[in-house]
C-alpha cells in the first residue's frame, strides 16, 4: 500500500459544515412494490457511511438512486447542493461527483486496463492523453498493481479486477465514492486486497457509502453504520453502538445471526 | 461399530513436501497419432465408421477425378476466363484498370498481413514456389506430353452410324503459326481394328466420329448379343424374359466390319495444303505404310486443308494430324478509334494454344471455307490423363501464371514495405502503429479508388466513364458483395440502435423497416429497386445504371439483417457496462460510441460475418434482372453454341471461386474475434 496522503478536504459547493448528500423522505416503488419507504438521511463531508442488511432490504436500490442509476418517485435527495431530478444537466453534474463501485466490476472488456481508467477523463473532463494516463498510473500504484496497466480485464483475476474498478472511478476525482458490494464476488484471500483498498480510501479522506457483509471493515473503518431492512432504516449508530449495544429487536436479531 | 472419535483417529496429519515431476506425456497420449486412435479408432463402432467414411470419400473424389479429367470439357472455362472474370467488358483501357486495381487489392492484403499477422519467409519462398510451378509446368509438360493428334476423314463416301449419316469435307480451313511443323499421316494403329477405332481419342471430324460410332455400336452389338446368349443359355431368367430375350436376337444382327465395310485407308489419301489464297504448297499421297507429308508453315495465317481418296468411290481415309487444331470463332464489335461506325471484326482463336488470328478466312467460289470449328470437331472419347494435363491444365496455368506471379510480388511488396514503415516511423511502446494506420487509412480510401477506377469520372481520358452493364463475373460480384457490406454497415447499426431508442418515432420507423424488409425475398428487393429507384433517385434511371440498382437493392437489404445482428450484440452485453459507463460520467453518445458498440460488435462477428458469406452468394441472383455475375456467366457460357449445355464444368468452377472468397472471409473473422481483448477474453 502506498503512503498516508494528506487529509484534504475538496472542494465542494455547499460549506464544509453542510451535508454533503441529504435525503428527505425518499420512496421509491419497483411497480408494486415499495421498496425503499421513507429512507430520511443526511451524510457529512468525509465520513465513511456502511450500509447493512438482509437481502432484498433496498439497501443496493438506495445508493443506486444517489447517482440515479434507479430513479426514485417520491422525496428529494440533494447531492452538494444540487438536487436530483429529471433534468439531464443535474444528473450528469451529480455523475461527476460520484465514482461507483459495483460488485461485478464492471470493467470494459475491450479495454486494456490503462485505457479502462483513462477514458471517462479524457472524453468526460477531457483531459490530455498524458495527462490521462499519467494519473491513472498514480492511481493504479495506490491500488498497488502498477504492473497491469496494459493487460486486459479478462487476464487479471478479480481482486485485482476491483481494484482497477476502484481506480477508474477515482479517476474521475469524485467527491462521494459509492460501493456496491464490492467484495461478495471475491474469493477471501482477494477479499482482503480490495478492503485494504478501501481503508487506505477512507484513511485519506474521501466520503464513502458502502454496503458491505464484511462486518470486520464496518466495524474497523465506518463512522456510521445504517441497517436497512424491508426499504427502511431500522436503526444506525456508530460502530461500536450498533455492534455492541443496538437496540431494536430486528437489528439484534440480525446481529445474532451473524456473530 | 466405530464412535466419532475412533473414526476421527483414523486420520494421518501429513504434509507433502517433495514435488512430483513435471513430465512430457507419453507419446500415444497426445499428438496425431493420439488423435487418430481416439477420435476415428475409438471404438469398434468408430473403427467401422472410419473405414467406411474413407471409402465413400475414396469413392466420390474417384469418380469426380474421372469425370474432372475424363470427360469434362474445361474449355468452357479457360476459354471464358476473361468473361468469368470481369464480364463483357471489352475496352482494354477498362480492363487495364480493373487490373490495376486487383493489383492495388493485393499490395493493400500484404499491409494488412505486416499490420496485424506475421507471414514468415518461408511462406512466401513457398508461395513464390508454387508460382513458379505454374510458369514451369506448361513448359514440362509441353516438352513431355504430346498434343494428341486431329483424325480427319476424307472420301467421298456416306457415313451411316445410327441414324446420323455424314460426308467427309473436301476442303478443311484452318490456322497455323509461322514455324510450326504439321505432319499428316494416314492414321494406322487406329484402323487395324473396330475395337482401335471405337477407342478413337482425340479431336476428330464429324465423319470421322461417324467412323467411330459406327465401329463402337457394331462393338455394342456384339456384346449384347454374347451377353443374349449367355443369358440364354443359363437357367436364371423367367419364360417371358426368355421370349423377350430370343425376340431381341433375332432383331440383332452384327454388321461386317467397320474397317472392312468402309475400307478404311485401303486405299491412298491424297492431301493439298493450299494458302489462303488457293496456291499450293504442299501435296502427297498417304498410306498407312508411306512416308507422312511434313509441311512446315510459312507465315501465319490461314490455310486450306484438301483431302480425297483416290480411286475408290467408297473408301474412306482416316488421317491423324498433328499441327492442326480446332478454333473457336467470334465476332464482336469493335468501336473504330478515330470516330466512325463501329466494325465487325472476326476472330479465330486455336483451342489447344489461344493462337489468334483476326479475319483472312479464305474463300472458295464466293464462299467461306469450311473451317476446323471447335463445335463440329469435339474431343471425342474418355480423355487419358496426358491429354487431359497438354489440353485443360496447360492452357490454365498459361493464363492464370502471370496474374498470380503479379499478385503475390505486390502481396510481398505491400507486406515488406509495411514492415519497413515501422521499423522507421513506429515506436516500441506501439510497435504496429504506422503499418496499422497506413492499412486502415489503405482500406478506407480503396472504396473510393476503386470506384475511380472501375466506373471512371470523366467522359474522355484515361479515367472515362464504362459502362455499367458490361460490368459483370468476378467483378461485379465482388462490387455488389463489398457495397452491401460496406455501405449497409452504418445504415444497419444506425437501425439497430434506433430500434433500441427511446423515442418511439425512431424505434417504430426502424421496427418497421427492418420487418418490412426481413419479410420480402430478395427477389423482390432487387426487382422493386429495378422499377422504383428511379423515381426517388431520377439519375438512376436508364438500362445503364442497372448496376447501381442492383447495389441500392443489395445495400438497403443487408441493411435490415444487420440491423438485427447488431441489435443482438447490443442485447447480449450485461447491463452492468452500461450503468458503469454512466457511472463515469460518460453520456449516452459516448457509451454507445465507446463501450457497447464495440463489444456489441465484437460479440457477433461470427454473425456478421455469416451474414456477409451469404450476401456474396446471394448476389448471384441479380443474374435474373439483367445482371451477369458470377453465376449469370455460367448460363452466358452455356448458351454459346461451342460450349452447350457444359454447365457441370463451369458451376464446379465457380463454386471454387466462391469457396475460396468464403473461406477467407471465414478466416479472416476468426483472427479479429481472437484479437486484442478477444484473446484474453474470460468474462
Amino acid at each position: 500500500m502506498s503512503q498516508q496522503e494528506v487529509i484534504e478536504q475538496p472542494e465542494t459547493r455547499v460549506s464544509n459544515d453542510e451535508p454533503i448528500i441529504i435525503c428527505e423522505n425518499v420512496n421509491k416503488w419497483f411497480g408494486e412494490f415499495h421498496v425503499l419507504r421513507d429512507i430520511s438521511v443526511e451524510i457529512a463531508l468525509q465520513e465513511v457511511v456502511v450500509v447493512i442488511g438482509p437481502s432484498g432490504s433496498g439497501k443496493s436500490t438506495f445508493i443506486r438512486c444517489i447517482n440515479r442509476l434507479e430513479e426514485h418517485q417520491e422525496g428529494r435527495i440533494i447531492v452538494d447542493g444540487i438536487e436530483l431530478s429529471h433534468d439531464v444537466r443535474n444528473i450528469a453534474a451529480i455523475r461527476r461527483e460520484i465514482g461507483m463501485v459495483f460488485q461485478q466490476f464492471n470493467l470494459f472488456p475491450h479495454l486494456t486496463v490503462l485505457q479502462n481508467i483513462t477514458l471517462a477523463p479524457m472524453k468526460v473532463r477531457r483531459r490530455s492523453r498524458e495527462e490521462a494516463e499519467a494519473k491513472a498510473m498514480q492511481l493504479l500504484e495506490r491500488v498497488g498493481i502498477p504492473e497491469q496497466a496494459h493487460k486486459y480485464p479478462g487476464q487479471l483475476s478479480g481482486g485485482q479486477q476491483q481494484r482497477v474498478a476502484i481506480a477508474r472511478a477515482l479517476a474521475m476525482e469524485p467527491k462521494i465514492m459509492l460501493f456496491d458490494e464490492p467484495t461478495s464476488a471475491l474469493d477471501p484471500e482477494m477479499i482482503k486486497e480490495v478492503l485494504d483498498v478501501m481503508k487506505e480510501l477512507a484513511r485519506s479522506g474521501m466520503t464513502m457509502i458502502v454496503v458491505t457483509h464484511e462486518m470486520g471493515f464496518a466495524r474497523e473503518v465506518a463512522d456510521r453504520v445504517l441497517f436497512f431492512d424491508q426499504g427502511r432504516i431500522v436503526e444506525q449508530g456508530t460502530p461500536q453502538y450498533f455492534f455492541e449495544s443496538a437496540q431494536h429487536p430486528r437489528t439484534k436479531l440480525f446481529l445474532s445471526h451473524i456473530f | 461399530m466405530t464412535t466419532m472419535q475412533e473414526r476421527r483417529s483414523g486420520v494421518v496429519n501429513q504434509a507433502y513436501y517433495e514435488e512430483p515431476a513435471v513430465k512430457p506425456p507419453p507419446m500415444l497420449a497426445v499428438g496425431p497419432l493420439a488423435w487418430m486412435r481416439e477420435n476415428l479408432f475409438g471404438s469398434a463402432l468408430d473403427t467401422i465408421l472410419t473405414i467406411l467414411g474413407t471409402l465413400v470419400v475414396i469413392g466420390a473424389a474417384s469418380s469426380f477425378l474421372t469425370w474432372a479429367i475424363g470427360s469434362a470439357n474445361w474449355f468452357a472455362v479457360t476459354y471464358n476466363l476473361r468473361l468469368f472474370m470481369i464480364g463483357r467488358i471489352t475496352d482494354p483501357l477498362i480492363e487495364a484498370r480493373v487490373q490495376i486495381l486487383a493489383l492495388l487489392i493485393m499490395f493493400i492484403v500484404g499491409v494488412t498481413l505486416a499490420a496485424w499477422s506475421r507471414v514468415s519467409v518461408q511462406v512466401w519462398a513457398t508461395l513464390a514456389i508454387v508460382v513458379a510451378l505454374t510458369f514451369a509446368l506448361p513448359v514440362l509438360i509441353s516438352a513431355l506430353v504430346p498434343l494428341p493428334p486431329t483424325y480427319l476423314a476424307a472420301g467421298q463416301v456416306d457415313i451411316v452410324s445410327g441414324s446420323v449419316t455424314e460426308t467427309p469435307l473436301p476442303q478443311l480451313g484452318f490456322i497455323a503459326r509461322a514455324g510450326e511443323t504439321i505432319t499428316l499421316r494416314a492414321a494406322d494403329q487406329p484402323t487395324e481394328t473396330d475395337a482401335a477405332l471405337a477407342q478413337i481419342n482425340s479431336f476428330t471430324d464429324r465423319a470421322a466420329n461417324a467412323v467411330r460410332n459406327a465401329a463402337a455400336n457394331r462393338l455394342s452389338t456384339q456384346a449384347r448379343i454374347a451377353e443374349l446368349e449367355r443369358l440364354l443359355a443359363g437357367d436364371a431368367i423367367t419364360a417371358r424374359q426368355r421370349e423377350q430375350y430370343a425376340a431381341e436376337l433375332e432383331s440383332l444382327t452384327v454388321p461386317p466390319p467397320v474397317i472392312e465395310t468402309l475400307a478404311i485407308n485401303q486405299h491412298p489419301i491424297e492431301v493439298r495444303i493450299l494458302d489462303s489464297d488457293l496456291e499450293p504448297l504442299a501435296s502427297a499421297s498417304l498410306t498407312p505404310d508411306s512416308e507422312p507429308l511434313v509441311f512446315t508453315v510459312p507465315a501465319s495465317g490461314w490455310y486450306v486443308l484438301e483431302k480425297s481418296v483416290a480411286g475408290s468411290d467408297e473408301s474412306v481415309g482416316l488421317l491423324s494430324i498433328h499441327g492442326i487444331y480446332p478454333i473457336f470463332a467470334r465476332d464482336f464489335l469493335r468501336s473504330a478509334p478515330g470516330g466512325g461506325s463501329p466494325q465487325r471484326v472476326f476472330e479465330y482463336i486455336r483451342a489447344t494454344d489461344n493462337f489468334r488470328l483476326e479475319g483472312g478466312r479464305p474463300r472458295i467460289d464466293g464462299q467461306e471455307v469450311a473451317a476446323i470449328g471447335i463445335i463440329d470437331h469435339q474431343y471425342k472419347g474418355l480423355r487419358p490423363f496426358g491429354d487431359y494435363l497438354i489440353l485443360s491444365l496447360v492452357p490454365l496455368f498459361n493464363q492464370i501464371k502471370l496474374p498470380l506471379a503479379l499478385f503475390l510480388l505486390l502481396t510481398i511488396i505491400g507486406y515488406y514495405s509495411a514492415r519497413l514503415a515501422d521499423r522507421q516511423f513506429s515506436t516500441s511502446l506501439k510497435p504496429r502503429r504506422a503499418s496499422r494506420r497506413s492499412a486502415t487509412w489503405l482500406w478506407i480510401a480503396l472504396p473510393v479508388v476503386a470506384f475511380v477506377l472501375i466506373a471512371g469520372v470523366m467522359p474522355s481520358g484515361p479515367l472515362r466513364y464504362s459502362e455499367p452493364p458490361l460490368w459483370g463475373g468476378f467483378l461485379l460480384t465482388m462490387m455488389l458483395t463489398a457495397v452491401g457490406i460496406v455501405a449497409a454497415f452504418p445504415i444497419g447499426v444506425a437501425l439497430a440502435l434506433g430500434r433500441r431508442s427511446s423515442l418511439p418515432v425512431v424505434s417504430t420507423f426502424s421496427t418497421l423497416y427492418i420487418e418490412l424488409v426481413r419479410g420480402v425475398p430478395l427477389i423482390t428487393v432487387l426487382f422493386m429497386s429495378m422499377l422504383l429507384v428511379p423515381f426517388v433517385i431520377p439519375s438512376l434511371g436508364g438500362p445503364d445504371t442497372a448496376p447501381y440498382r442492383a447495389m441500392v437493392a443489395v445495400t438497403l437489404f443487408s441493411a435490415a439483417y444487420l440491423a438485427e445482428n447488431v441489435r443482438g450484440g447490443l442485447q447480449s452485453l450485461p447491463p452492468g457496462q452500461e450503468e458503469a459507463a454512466k457511472a463515469v460520467g460518460l453520456s449516452g453518445w459516448q457509451t454507445t460510441l465507446y463501450i457497447t458498440l464495440p463489444q456489441a460488435l465484437r460479440a457477433v462477428i461470427p454473425a456478421l460475418v455469416g451474414q456477409f458469406i451469404s450476401l456474396y452468394k446471394d448476389t448471384s441472383l441479380v443474374a435474373i434482372v439483367g445482371l451477369i455475375d458470377l453465376t449469370g456467366v455460367t448460363r452466358n457460357v452455356a448458351a454459346q453454341t461451342e460450349f452447350q449445355g457444359l454447365l457441370r464444368e463451369t458451376y464446379v468452377f465457380i463454386s471454387v471461386i466462391y469457396f475460396i472468397f468464403s473461406y477467407v472471409m471465414s478466416i479472416v473473422s476468426r483472427r479479429i474475434e481472437a484479437s486484442g481483448s478477444g484473446a484474453a477474453r474470460r468474462i
